[in-house]
């Protein structure tokens, strides 16, 4: 498969590939490349100009006099999963970071890019030469092919980082053409399949900020998928539990989940239920019931509401029994 | 709009290094395949799901169809062509034909670059660690036990042979 003629441009700063995207018409920003690639090789999106932030100097993870760990959005997957500042502050990130496709996308993808990728549909991801030509909402047309009468698009963001920075309270700095700014990770993400990030077209992500933990902390990262790193996320969960210092009383817990709508949720049930509660087995089993309680599930890909409901309560076990494990292995 | 804007690049391949001049568009498969005529990386899925193209980009495994020519100039690509030393093949080719990991071969220049990155990194992996490395690989015909064997065979026999 070919990809459509384009030409590139390599901006020197996030500030003049703002101006670019701003200045450019039909530009597209690409960092990893493995997720708008294959998009452009299936023509979904055909852009002129490709701005590429690819060659330019990544920093390294840095940790503030405050304690906030200060990231670089340009970061390989691999990198987020092995650096040992990310491990030793933010210990969830890289593993979430680590199960995210296979060794050779971590290799090529990034932070920023995980975070900004396009929401997926069997109907959508695909070559549509000779079926489901009739465009569908995302590809600007007025039919869905998953759910003909939902009218409307259904489509699933399946970003496994972004689960995992909801659980940590992450911000993240954004460059535009009108400036900086800086938002928690919750307003990046519009819970709109035709539109899922909430940046302005000339705007980037440049830095991520996870802010400081203290006290005793665990966190467990859960995903599934049919066919291990092959495949995008059936349903992945975050697990962040912060706990009194008996290492057994939750203090707080966040739980965030992934791939099941068209934007990362915080479990809210699960979060008041744990509150307080002492960590024991039984706790976690009862709590793993509750996550589907508030939240959004689409199903998507081959899995129903119901498998992907059941699904969701067994990771969410694993992640909450690997969090607590976490806690107590670290006295 | 479309000026066919080509770039004129050197790419080190195999310790050997090449010019030539490519489009913005043209990833480094069809640049390995298609001008150069280094045809033993394979080209499958072409969207990144089978592995079938993967090199080693700075001793890395990259996917080959995903990664735009332009993008690895000043970078140290190996490929299948550049392992065996004429004639003499690295232990983890070796360990392929003797443990019968090969069918079709369609996906072994991969499965082989991804096998030696990962004894590069970790010379004695475990069963999860190779796992890990060649989940990104898909086989049609070996059902995968033997490649997992001939990993292990390939550490086992990786020092002495070096």
């Amino acid at each position: 498969m070919y990809l459509p003629r384009f030409m590139i441009e390599r901006p020197e700063s996030p500030e003049e590939a703002a101006t670019l995207l701003k200045v450019r018409k039909n530009s597209h920003l690409v960092a990893g490349g493995t997720e708008l690639f294959p998009r452009m090789k299936y023509g979904l999106c055909s852009p002129e100009i490709i701005i590429s932030l690819k060659g330019s100097r990544v920093s390294a993870p840095q940790i503030t006099p405050e304690g906030m760990l200060v990231l670089d959005a340009k970061m390989s997957l691999t990198a987020v999963n092995a650096s040992p500042e990310i491990v030793e502050k933010a210990p969830l990130l890289a593993m979430a970071a680590g199960r995210v496709a296979t060794r050779e996308i971590r290799n090529m993808g990034t932070l920023g890019g995980n975070l900004c990728q396009e929401t997926r549909c069997l109907y959508f991801n695909q070559k549509h030469t000779f079926q489901f030509r009739e465009p569908c909402f995302k590809r600007g047309g007025e039919a869905c092919y998953f759910i003909p009468k939902g009218n409307r698009c259904w489509a699933v963001f399946m970003s496994d980082l972004a689960p995992a920075l909801f659980c940590l309270d992450a911000s993240v700095n954004i460059v535009g053409s009108g400036g900086v700014r800086q938002i928690e990770i919750h307003e990046l993400y519009t819970h709109d399949p035709l539109k899922p990030i909430s940046l302005k077209p000339d705007e980037i992500i440049t830095k991520i900020i996870i802010p400081k933990n203290e006290g005793p902390s665990g966190s467990g990262f859960a995903k599934f998928t049919m066919r291990g790193g092959m495949e995008f996320a059936g349903v992945n969960v975050g697990v962040f539990v912060e706990t009194e210092n008996d290492l057994r009383t939750c203090k707080e817990a966040k739980v965030a989940v992934g791939a099941v709508s068209g934007g990362p949720q915080r479990a809210s049930a699960v979060e008041a239920f744990l509150k307080n509660k002492g960590l024991t087995d039984d706790v976690i089993h009862a709590a793993s019931r509750e996550i589907p309680e508030n939240l959004k599930i689409v199903p998507h890909h081959g899995y129903s509401k119901g498998y992907l409901t059941e699904c969701l309560k067994s990771q969410a076990k694993t992640a909450l029994t690997d969090a607590t494990n976490a806690i107590i292995g670290a006295t | 709009m479309f000026t066919n804007q080509k770039q004129l690049l050197e790419l080190s391949i195999n310790g050997e290094s090449y010019e030539l001049a490519a489009a913005c568009q043209e990833t480094l498969l069809e640049v390995l395949r298609n001008r150069l005529g280094l045809t033993g990386t394979k080209e499958g899925c072409g969207t990144g799901e089978c592995g079938s193209c993967t090199v080693l980009l700075e001793g890395e495994p990259v996917l080959a169809c995903l990664l735009l020519a332009v993008d690895c100039e000043n970078k140290r690509i190996e490929t299948i062509e550049g392992q065996s030393l004429e004639g003499i093949m690295t232990p983890v080719q070796e360990a392929f034909l003797e443990k019968g990991a090969v069918q079709c071969g369609f996906c072994t220049p991969g499965m082989v670059m991804a096998s030696t990155a990962l004894l590069k990194r970790n010379p004695d992996p475990g069963r999860e660690d190779i796992m890990e490395s060649l989940e990104g690989h898909l086989c049609r015909c070996t059902g995968y036990n033997k490649i997992m064997e001939s990993v292990q065979h390939a550490a086992k026999s990786y020092p002495e042979k070096k």
